[in-house]
């Protein structure tokens, strides 16, 4: 099947940077697929979707509608329109004739391409906002008459380069919401660039772009359960990291030996990941997996998260993983816990990016660490004092 | 509460509100004045505070000397100023205000300098260019006063364009129109007062001007200000003098009335 688009080793480099904002970038989208370019400030995603709309031109590589490339082509002769993160309506027309501006182009009729915005208006709850002027609408209304104007377009590809970021949580949320009526009611085929991974989660695939390169081009679930690198899983959050080595299936660190699942291809030095909220908390003498004391309790959404320092490591290092609770938990900074680690469906481990062959070993048995930087709940390790 | 604080703000703001159209009016009033006075005298001799016999022959006095073909004249040479003038300073505007030159300041200086520049002196420099390269007097007067009027339309569409957002383009052209269309159905819309104004100063440079007219047209050039200027120098005539001024000044002055008029049913419709 031909895909609806598709983005093939792009490189590129801004004028006078010193390395590539993109590397070797390929995407896929199938026709109605909702696909995400998920990744920090930086990371080159918006470049992407410029590249892809044609408002900047790759280094390499080639961009593809329907099958057909598109390098060359100015933006309004390719299938796809563009959401920016501001609205961009213009001003000098009403909101009604902001919807209508793509077919007048294409020239329809004033009544022709009125009645179809009207439809569109309609779409996204805003059918009777039409006479009004841009500057008189609220900024969450405001995105919603650029998402009309998006559709009203009629484009294969809607890209939409964090279109709702600048709205606060609860605009966020029904702008979602709107999307998925949208989507249930048109289908069109859409690639959302954000940083949001709610937002994200709202996509069939998840393309994880990190210092110009796709990490990871997973469904959402997947990059929850099975990061393919360090840098996904941090991007991710929630993991508390521990250095060690794989060898014959299994994770080897100083907490002990896990047999990971059978999909993990990782041999070698290795980070095991454990999701904090895959760690359990019992009582330390019900046989944990390791006991420790409690250094911190702190809110983290609507759960709380215990930082748990490890007793007796093996190496004498201080070792903490955070440990997702129920509300309430009645643990209390300095109280002692016993911290149980999943079966192997519950663990994961990709490569030590960090390590060399040589010293990997050396470095899991001295240094062992837990850490995740992306969520905060850092789990961290030092060495003896 | 909230009701009390605009009643006293209210209040405290009535004099202002009433203080600030009377100072403006006085600010036009003032100099029209005598002028209207003598339009509508036959005989006003000093040290009388008021003329003595009121009549309309300075007005006959004027269309005898030609007064409607030479404001027909000043209109085309307005007209035909700001044709050049507005689209070189939309152009000039939207590189300087979105920030499209490189390097900026040669630019800025070379389209903003007739401001610091004597007409007399330019219109005389330009006179020997123009009788040694054989150009038509029109054709010189226009081109000088639009260079006059370049840095009036340059800054008024630099300010035009720095309200605008140059990503508005950029959406256009993802919608579907070409750069051209962009700008032509999209950015230049949005600019509609900047442009309104920038075409209403280029338009003023031309209607208004004496020194450029007068020395690159070589006399032969009658316009509203040449009839009023040969008057006031050597006719003596109060009364035809500032008949003429009258006559020159009414159509700008109609046409900003007619102009702010417009805009603000503009921005009354906007906010209804």
């Amino acid at each position: 099947m031909t895909a609806a688009l598709r983005l093939s080793a792009i490189t590129h480099r801004h004028q006078g940077a010193d390395q590539s904002t993109l590397a070797d970038v390929d995407l896929e989208v199938q026709n109605g697929q909702m696909v995400a370019v998920l990744g920090p400030s930086g990371s080159g995603k918006t470049t992407l979707l410029r590249i892809a709309a044609g408002l900047e031109r790759p280094e390499s590589g080639d961009v593809l509608l329907d099958g057909m490339s598109v390098v060359g082509v100015p933006p309004e002769r390719r299938d796809l329109t563009v959401m920016f993160q501001k609205p961009h309506l213009f001003p000098h027309l009403s909101v009604l004739d902001n919807v209508a501006f793509a077919d007048r182009l294409r020239g329809r009729n004033r009544s022709q391409s009125r009645a179809a915005a009207q439809r569109y208006l309609d779409l996204v709850h805003l059918g009777d906002f039409g006479g009004r002027r841009p500057r008189q609408l609220s900024g969450g209304q405001e995105q919603r008459v650029a998402l009309a104007r998006a559709l009203a377009a009629g484009r294969g590809v809607m890209l939409l380069d964090e279109p709702f970021s600048a709205l606060d949580t609860s605009l966020r949320t029904s702008m979602h919401q709107l999307l998925g009526e949208v989507r249930a009611a048109l289908g069109p085929t859409i690639v959302i660039v954000t940083h949001d991974l709610e937002e994200a989660g709202l996509a069939d695939r998840v393309a994880v772009l990190v210092e110009g390169r796709v990490e990871q081009f997973d469904s959402i679930e997947s990059l929850y359960a099975a990061p393919k690198t360090l840098a996904v899983a941090r991007l991710v959050g929630g993991f508390n990291e521990l250095p060690g080595r794989v060898t014959s299936g299994a994770h080897h660190s100083s907490l002990g030996s896990f047999t990971l699942p059978g999909a993990v291809e990782v041999e070698g030095p290795a980070i095991l990941l454990i999701r904090k909220e895959r760690l359990g908390l019992t009582h330390v003498d019900a046989v944990p997996t390791a006991t420790g004391r409690v250094v911190q309790v702190r809110q983290s959404g609507p759960h709380q998260d215990v930082v748990v320092e490890l007793e007796h490591p093996p190496t004498g290092a201080t070792l903490r993983v955070a440990v997702e609770a129920r509300m309430g938990t009645s643990l209390r900074p300095g109280d002692r816990t016993g911290v149980v680690v999943p079966a192997p469906e519950g663990v994961w481990a990709v490569r030590d990016p960090g390590a060399d062959e040589s010293c990997a070993a050396a470095h899991a048995l001295v240094t062992p660490a837990v850490s995740d930087n992306a969520t905060k709940n850092r789990a961290e390790t030092r060495g003896p004092r | 509460m909230s009701r009390q604080r605009s009643g006293r703000w209210g209040t405290a703001h009535q004099p202002r509100r009433m203080v600030v159209p009377a100072l403006l009016a006085f600010w036009l009033v003032i100099p029209l004045t005598p002028l209207l006075l003598w339009a509508g005298a036959s005989r006003w001799s000093g040290p009388a505070r008021l003329p003595q016999d009121f009549g309309f022959h300075g007005w006959q006095e004027a269309q005898d000397a030609g007064v409607i073909a030479a404001s027909i004249r000043s209109a085309l040479l307005g007209a035909a100023v700001a044709l050049i003038a507005t689209p070189l300073g939309v152009l000039a505007g939207r590189a300087l205000g979105w920030r499209l030159l490189r390097r900026p300041a040669l630019p800025s200086i070379v389209l903003l300098g007739p401001l610091v520049l004597a007409p007399f002196a330019v219109a005389m420099g330009f006179d020997v260019v123009v009788l040694r390269l054989g150009i038509p007097g029109e054709v010189a007067v226009v081109l000088v006063l639009s260079v006059f009027a370049l840095p009036y339309t340059t800054v008024t569409m630099r300010a035009a364009y720095l309200g605008l957002d140059p990503a508005l383009e950029e959406q256009a052209r993802v919608l579907g129109a070409s750069s051209r269309q962009a700008r032509r159905r999209v950015t230049l819309p949005a600019a509609t007062t900047g442009l309104v104004t920038a075409t209403g100063l280029a338009f003023l440079v031309g209607w208004s001007d004496y020194a450029v007219t007068l020395l690159i047209g070589g006399g032969q050039i009658v316009t509203a200000p040449m009839l009023i200027g040969s008057s006031a120098a050597g006719s003596g005539n109060d009364a035809l003098t500032s008949t003429l001024a009258i006559s020159a000044s009414l159509p700008p002055l109609v046409a900003l009335a007619v102009f702010t008029y417009a805009a603000s049913r503009r921005r009354t419709a906007a906010h209804s």
